[in-house]
């Protein structure tokens, strides 16, 4: 089906074009791994800094709070705090879940299980790293400004974020970072949707594609449908702040002419919830996948999940306006936005049930990638099912902008979406580098942040049920919070063990990185096309372009000879 | 241990309320308003039907796991899902999802939105008040003894609203330099309070006291102090209380005062 030849290059032989600007996509995919593990260690601690605050208050942070905030003898000042939080939600979204789900598995699985040799555009592809690394420095050195980094929250709502609220040069940093970090995912979409799109192998029709590769291909429409719009709001507000535009002032504010602060939050929105699926659907897809290999029975229903993905991703695209029921729309667009986002559950119901009947009646492994996989089951199932008070519009009048919100949330975008992402990672590595983690490890890893983080999670949403508002500084200034310090206090135990679970991660990770246990060639006996060629990839990928003549997910078939329950992609499906 | 003596330290400090079960930890403030009651049934018909099914994908996920595990069935059933009797229990699961909770709630939802929370009350029996957000406090507008907004005989408060009991209430408001939201969580409601734009929102108070207001948008650095008081009177306290307000008001009122005309035209 390949649209075009492709080539065997020679292999890269200096070191800077080999590892640094490389064109491959595999090693493109392992530099948005590197980049991606680096901020999400530098949102994470960010994280615990937050929940310290929340639970501690006017306790100095331990270990290098001192060192960070000398003039209040370490204790996290107020407009840190704002700095915080804002700079938690744009790493672990932008610089940390996007490189490592899209950036990294995007890069690394699309052309391995479409057997194709590269990506249709290696040096976009490279040129869309090289972006991101430049606006990671844009984003960090936005903290060093005079005035700080941005402090608005990560969705800057005007006028907070014009020159009103936030004065500083570090908005208008943080700003154009996104903005050029927008370039850099634009190009890494294209990319992904022309690769899948031309560049499968010869047999291989759309719904011989593995699952993992339908999320990444919708996941890339969506960024390169939406990712604009937000360039588009970035641009604008960049204008605002710089050459003194009125886009998004309005009142005393504006001294000539008018603009509507609510227009950025439309902007921001018609791009912010396809953003949640754009992170959410590449870990639908792998977790799609390996619960049909491990279980070691076909994927249920595998059609259907891959078109209530599709029918996902276009609902997507029409309830945003969920995020702004307090804004007294008018009540007609109100109520659609309300019955638009109910529709949602239905396609999320049938994936939800093929997941489970992929399970049922398997013959269960539960080695780590599984109990990841399983794990998202379960975090995404309360993340989904809490969802449905935030889209209702009189409960979300009482719970918007509360902790459920950040629980909601966090349990679909961070909990699901990270454990989807470690799935991926145990998953993969044997690929990626050619070596195998410790199973022992990554289990002791999964069960300690299982625990922590339901314990994170599910406080925050009782003391959002409890009333208590997001992005307090010292949210027990009121009186009806201060019975939830408890609870506070008991989340940010949790969130400290969950931080702790990940040197079990790192120490595997690194361990496994340099004197690992060598992998095989298959070493999860599974069928589909990256798992024809040796471990670690070689940089060609396919000697010969495979040609495929049956479904990823052949797995458990009961006319196969004995000793082997799986047939590879590219043999001929065994039929009675 | 340093690390840990703080810990604790700050928990037995900071920790006024002893002794309390989570139950009673997570329960929202006291309603106190005649239709927040509304909210919170919607919210329990929801949580009912959450955990009914969350249920349901734990007795799917675990039951699953624990029968089906590669110890106790070796041999997988090989099958795509793709059967007729598959293809009905999903489409069962899907109905059952779509009747029981989206039908459910978003007509619920909807019957609350149009016959309660967009039904502004109108007539000379409603309190009026204009509300201004800035950083970081509320200001309160009452008409006065012309019942006319933005005049000089309009009593204007800071972070202090009055309100009579079991009289219907419409706030207007809007904000000066950045988003706020107007949040009474004992009434159970929100709204954004926004630069150029008049929103507004409208309740019935129910109980006597003082309670708490909250800015629920972030708007800068002091977001969190943002506090105001709601004190809820009785008819006559109210009614005593705005005489009172009325008969200082021309003397108090700095009619020179820019600041004192922030108010709008009220909006019906």
């Amino acid at each position: 089906m390949a649209f075009y030849e492709q080539h065997i290059h020679e292999a890269p032989k200096t070191f800077l074009k080999k590892y640094i600007f490389s064109f491959d996509h595999k090693v493109i995919g392992k530099q948005f791994l590197w980049y991606g593990i680096f901020f999400l260690g530098v949102g994470g601690i960010m994280a615990l800094m937050i929940r310290w605050a929340l639970a501690f208050p006017g306790v100095a942070f331990p270990l290098f709070g001192q060192f960070l905030f000398p003039e209040t003898g370490g204790v996290i000042p107020p407009d840190t705090y704002s700095m915080l939080f804002t700079l938690h939600g744009t790493i672990m979204i932008f610089y940390a879940i996007t490189p490592i789900l899209i950036g990294c598995f995007g890069n690394f699985c699309i052309p391995l299980m479409i057997g194709a040799r590269d990506m249709a555009f290696p040096s976009a592809n490279m040129l869309s790293f090289w972006v991101a690394v430049a606006s990671g420095v844009v984003l960090l050195a936005s903290l060093f400004t005079p005035l700080g980094g941005a402090a608005g929250g990560w969705t800057s709502y005007p006028t907070l974020s014009t020159l009103i609220g936030s004065p500083g040069v570090g908005q208008t940093l943080w700003t154009l970072a996104i903005f050029i970090l927008g370039v850099s995912s634009t190009m890494g979409a294209i990319n992904y949707i022309t690769t899948v799109i031309t560049l499968r192998a010869p047999g291989m029709g759309y719904f011989d594609m593995p699952l993992t590769v339908w999320g990444l291909w919708l996941t890339a429409i969506l960024n390169a449908i939406f990712l604009p719009v937000l360039g588009a709001g970035c641009l604008l507000l960049i204008f605002d702040r710089v050459f003194g535009t009125h886009f998004f002032l309005a009142g005393a504010a504006a001294t000539s002419g008018n603009g509507d602060p609510i227009l950025f939050q439309h902007v921001f929105w018609i791009f912010g919830h396809p953003e949640v699926y754009i992170l959410i659907l590449p870990a639908w897809g792998i977790v799609s996948d390996l619960l049909s290999f491990f279980s070691r029975k076909p994927a249920f229903g595998a059609k259907a999940t891959a078109l209530s993905m599709t029918s996902i991703t276009i609902l997507s695209t029409l309830v945003y306006g969920h995020h702004m029921f307090t804004t007294s729309m008018s009540p007609l667009l109100t109520q659609s936005f309300m019955t638009l986002t109910m529709t949602i559950s239905i396609p999320s119901t049938v994936f939800f049930f093929n997941w489970l009947g992929t399970i049922w009646r398997g013959s269960i492994r539960f080695d780590s990638p599984m109990l990841f996989s399983l794990g998202v089951l379960f975090v995404f199932g309360l993340g989904g099912l809490t969802g449905l008070y935030l889209g209702t519009v009189t409960t979300d009048i009482y719970l918007h902008d509360t902790y459920f919100v950040v629980g909601h949330f966090h349990y679909t975008m961070a909990a699901s979406v990270l454990l989807g992402g470690f799935a991926g990672i145990y998953f993969w590595m044997p690929k990626m580098f050619g070596v195998m983690m410790n199973e022992c490890l990554a289990k002791i890893h999964f069960w300690i942040t299982m625990l922590g983080l339901n314990g994170v999670f599910m406080g925050m949403l009782l003391v959002g049920y409890g009333g208590m508002h997001r992005r307090l500084y010292n949210p027990f200034w009121y009186e009806f919070l201060q019975k939830l310090i408890p609870i506070n206090t008991f989340i940010t135990w949790s969130a400290i063990l969950m931080g702790f679970a990940q040197f079990f991660f790192l120490y595997n990770f690194i361990h496994a990185l340099i004197k690992g246990k060598k992998a095989e060639d298959n070493p999860w006996n599974v069928g589909t096309l990256e798992w024809t060629i040796p471990s670690p990839a070689p940089h060609y990928n396919f000697k010969e372009i495979p040609v495929v003549k049956c479904g990823p997910h052949e797995l458990g078939n009961p006319l196969l000879s004995e000793g082997k329950d799986f047939q590879y992609q590219t043999e001929e499906l065994v039929k009675a | 241990m340093l690390f840990f003596d703080t810990a604790k330290a700050a928990t037995t400090d900071l920790n006024p309320v002893q002794q309390m079960s989570l139950w009673d930890r997570i329960q929202p403030p006291v309603d106190i308003s005649a239709n927040g009651h509304k909210i919170m049934d919607l919210f329990n018909y929801t949580t009912f039907m959450v955990i009914f099914f969350f249920i349901l994908v734990c007795i799917g996920l675990f039951g699953f796991a624990y029968f089906y595990s590669h110890k106790r069935n070796k041999k997988p059933y090989y099958t795509y899902g793709n059967k007729k009797s598959h293809k009905n229990v999903g489409l069962a699961f899907g109905m059952a999802v779509f009747i029981l909770i989206d039908c459910a709630i978003t007509i619920q939802s909807n019957n609350d939105l149009v016959n309660t929370f967009f039904k502004f009350p109108k007539g000379d029996d409603v309190v009026r008040v204009e509300i201004m957000a800035q950083q970081w406090l509320w200001k309160f507008r009452y008409p006065g003894a012309d019942n006319v907004f933005n005049t000089d005989d309009d009593i204007v408060t800071i972070n202090d609203l009055r309100l009579p009991i079991d009289k219907k209430v419409v706030v207007q408001m809007t904000a000066k330099d950045v988003i706020h939201s107007f949040y009474l969580p004992n009434v159970r409601q929100k709204r954004d309070a926004m630069p150029g734009r008049l929103s507004r929102m409208w309740f019935e108070l129910k109980k006597t006291g003082e309670f708490d207001i909250a800015c629920a948008e972030m708007c800068g650095t002091h977001h969190y102090i943002m506090k105001g008081k709601l004190t809820v009177y009785s008819q006559e306290d109210y009614n005593s209380w705005i005489e009172q307000a009325n008969k200082v008001v021309k003397s108090e009122n700095d009619t020179e005062d820019p600041d004192l005309y922030w108010g709008w035209k009220w909006q019906e």
